[in-house]
């Protein structure tokens, strides 16, 4: 018998994925990443956020999901608001200073408003971005951050939270209480942002009356998603069958939680 | 008053056997300040690697019900000691200083007596 060769089928093209993600940007932003290429000056308008450069690097970013550093110093007592504007009107950081603010305080609470509010400003936005080129901020000098290490922050933090509970239902919805059968205890930090869930605050408004950064909301949310004690508020149905007599069975709608947290992965 | 770098070369300088430091915010994992570590040694995953020690030792206080706060958290490895600070500030809640020990050359009790004062000048 004899074996008749035949030449191997071709290989399927198959897309490197490493040198994609590369040429992607980290898959953050491509126009960030060129930005600080070019060392570029100006500000960067997202659809959830506008983050301010000065030769390449991030150095202030606000987003309206986010408190603003005025907020988070004022709402903890290191500054009044009134001053706090009279510094934001007059671009002058050393009013700041001179109130009562420490150098310290000031880098950490910039450091924690910037990498919070870029963390919104870098999520996936259905419109292009659109860059001014300009002066700096006048928090410029407070704490710079390379636009590399701010990337690699943001895509830690998406994963931070997708490890905690896969379902990003809370981070946007409004947030209802739910109550298991057994309660497990919660930290002080987490109660008090579950002590503000009412059918109608949103994650963003529990930061903004907590005066704490958004991202460590939505952690905490995630967390007490993860317990089963918070749920985003369903949409208003239209649906007329009846009601679930079976929703209201624990193992029920633990079920309900394990499939939802599958279906999410 | 110090800022992050400066304290962080604060705890370097100061404590005998210091090889490296950390301020981390426990929320969200992040390292907002490091010094010292190693291409072998990464501090940044360190900080967010020890936020699960905190939490879990929070957590397990909630459980027993016990009132009291953690000062800090001392992890003894066979050639090193990781000290965990917790900062106790008007806005440092939430924050701890993790410091890297050389475990032949540090003073142990001298280095979490100096770790707390540099933790009161470090008003944030």
């Amino acid at each position: 018998m004899t074996v008749v060769g035949t030449t191997p089928p071709p290989r399927l093209p198959v897309r490197d994925r490493t040198t994609a993600h590369q040429r992607a940007g980290g898959g953050v932003s491509p126009m960030l990443t060129r930005l600080a290429e070019e060392r570029a000056t100006g500000v960067l308008d997202r659809e959830h956020g506008t983050l301010h450069l000065v030769e390449g690097r991030v150095v202030h970013a606000e987003s309206p999901l986010a408190p603003g550093l005025g907020m988070l110093l004022t709402l903890h007592g290191t500054l009044d608001a009134e001053t706090w504007q009279d510094a934001e009107g007059s671009a002058d950081e050393g009013r700041l200073l001179r109130h009562g603010v420490t150098p310290g305080a000031l880098e950490l609470a910039q450091a924690s408003a910037l990498y919070d509010a870029a963390y919104f400003a870098l999520a996936p936005s259905s419109t292009p971005g659109r860059f001014r080129y300009g002066t700096a901020h006048w928090l410029a000098s407070v704490h710079p951050v390379p636009v590399a290490a701010l990337e690699r922050e943001t895509l830690r933090r998406r994963a931070l939270l997708r490890r905690i509970w896969p379902d990003p239902a809370t981070d946007a919805a409004p947030l209802i209480r739910a109550d298991p059968v057994a309660a497990p205890a919660v930290p002080p930090r987490q109660a008090a942002v579950l002590a503000r869930v009412d059918g109608v605050r949103r994650a963003a408004d529990i930061a903004r009356e907590l005066g704490r950064p958004a991202f460590h909301t939505l952690v905490h949310l995630r967390r007490l998603a993860a317990a089963g004690l918070v749920s985003p508020q369903p949409p208003p149905a239209a649906e007329d069958h009846p009601p679930d007599d079976a929703a209201a069975d624990p193992y029920v709608a633990l079920l309900k939680r394990v499939r939802d947290a599958l279906e999410a992965l | 008053m110090a800022n992050t770098e400066t304290t962080l070369k604060e705890c370097l300088a100061s404590i005998e056997g210091a090889t490296g430091a950390a301020l981390v915010d426990y929320t969200s994992g992040m390292a907002l300040g490091t010094l010292g570590g190693s291409k072998t040694f990464d501090l940044n995953v360190a900080a967010a690697g020890n936020t699960d020690v905190v939490r879990a030792k929070m957590r397990t206080m909630e459980h027993l019900g016990l009132k009291g706060g953690i000062e800090d958290i001392l992890i003894t490895l066979s050639d090193q000691y990781h000290l965990i600070r917790l900062i106790t500030g008007r806005g440092g809640n939430g924050l701890f200083l993790y410091l890297v020990l050389d475990a032949k050359r540090a003073n142990l009790a001298m280095a979490r007596h100096q770790l707390k004062k540099i933790e009161e000048d470090l008003e944030v």
